[in-house]
């Protein structure tokens, strides 16, 4: 199975494990020093960076060649999908999640996003039906008529 | 000296683009198809309470779909799952599955509470391993993708940063002596 690796900055990295290991499941798998940690939650690898300074041995979260340094926050985020999104969101409420939004009904899932403490957003999401659902194989296939050319005659 | 006969049956040579994952989207779509045909299979996906798939699933937001979609599929391997333009798409390469929502648009994409829209950028990104990274990264220079930081070395990995079209980072690592692939 191949592993999938995401990489989050965060300010502070022990808080950052302390809250995805207490309130989504993650294990510890390396925290070698105070800037890095590898976290693992099925076949998703998570690597939680600090900003270092140039020159810094950990090459991920060093600044850009013209002097950018990297920092927490933006958009773009993992997901994880939960059988329950009420239960989970009021469940992670009472933990003293921080959340950006309510519970959206989007398009074949229910989704809610939440912080980490660096301000890092995670996606929890509830499938509404099959083609949302993370499992490829529930992905319906198109029958073969319906992509072969049609017969005229 | 006439002509050979054959001239008229032989192919002109048409150079084929590599599409490195394109066994492994024929193989799911065929586990697909597999698990559909038989009722057993199909139902978990449906019943409510199922025990929730693990796939590793990350959402990127970018200004134009299309855009995203060609140089994702072009550039990086990634192979299409589903498209639902103008705002949507849904990609695959290995155990990732991508999901590129364009900002401003009913769903991933609407605004928060306080009117604050999702815009693409951010330094979260994903981190996709390639075998050769120097030549990986100078070959995407040359088809124009935008290099945000050039190759440098890590602790057991050599590293580089790329952008999508709308702005995103993507890195790429190459496993150097002690990388642990999984624990």
């Amino acid at each position: 199975m191949s592993t999938v690796s995401v990489r989050y900055i965060v300010d502070d990295v022990d808080a950052a494990i302390a809250f995805y290991c207490v309130h989504l499941g993650f294990s510890e798998q390396m925290h070698p020093n105070p800037a890095f940690a590898m976290l693992t939650r099925g076949d998703l690898r998570l690597v939680l960076v600090a900003p270092v300074p140039a020159g810094h041995p950990g090459g991920g979260s060093r600044p850009m060649p013209d002097g950018t340094e990297q920092r927490p926050g933006g958009w773009n985020r993992f997901m994880l999908e939960v059988p329950d999104i009420a239960a989970a969101a009021s469940e992670l409420r009472d933990g003293g999640v921080r959340f950006r939004n309510e519970i959206v009904t989007g398009v074949g899932v229910k989704q809610v996003m939440i912080e980490d403490p660096s301000g890092n957003p995670v996606e929890l999401f509830e499938p509404l039906r099959a083609e949302a659902r993370l499992d490829p194989s529930a992905l319906q296939p198109r029958p073969l008529r319906a992509v072969l050319p049609q017969h005229s005659g | 000296m006439a002509a050979d006969p054959l001239d008229a049956l032989r192919l002109p040579v048409v150079p084929v683009e590599p599409r490195p994952q394109f066994a492994a989207a024929l193989q799911r779509q065929i586990e697909a198809a597999e698990a559909t045909a038989e009722p057993a299979a199909a139902k978990p996906a449906e019943s409510p309470g199922a025990a929730p798939s693990q796939t590793p699933t990350v959402r990127y937001f970018v200004d134009d779909l299309e855009t995203a979609v060609a140089f994702y599929r072009g550039r990086l391997g990634f192979d299409e799952e589903l498209i639902a333009a103008p705002s949507f798409a849904m990609l695959y390469r290995g155990g990732l599955r991508l999901l590129l929502s364009v900002p401003g648009v009913p769903g991933a994409g609407a605004p928060l509470p306080d009117g604050t829209v999702p815009e693409a950028g951010g330094w979260n990104r994903i981190s996709l391993q390639v075998a050769d990274l120097a030549g990986t990264v100078e070959a995407l220079r040359q088809a124009g993708v935008r290099v945000r930081a050039g190759v440098t070395a890590g602790v057991a990995v050599r590293q580089a940063l790329i952008q999508d079209p709308s702005g995103n980072l993507v890195e790429l690592i190459e496993p150097t002596a002690g990388y642990r692939d999984r624990t």
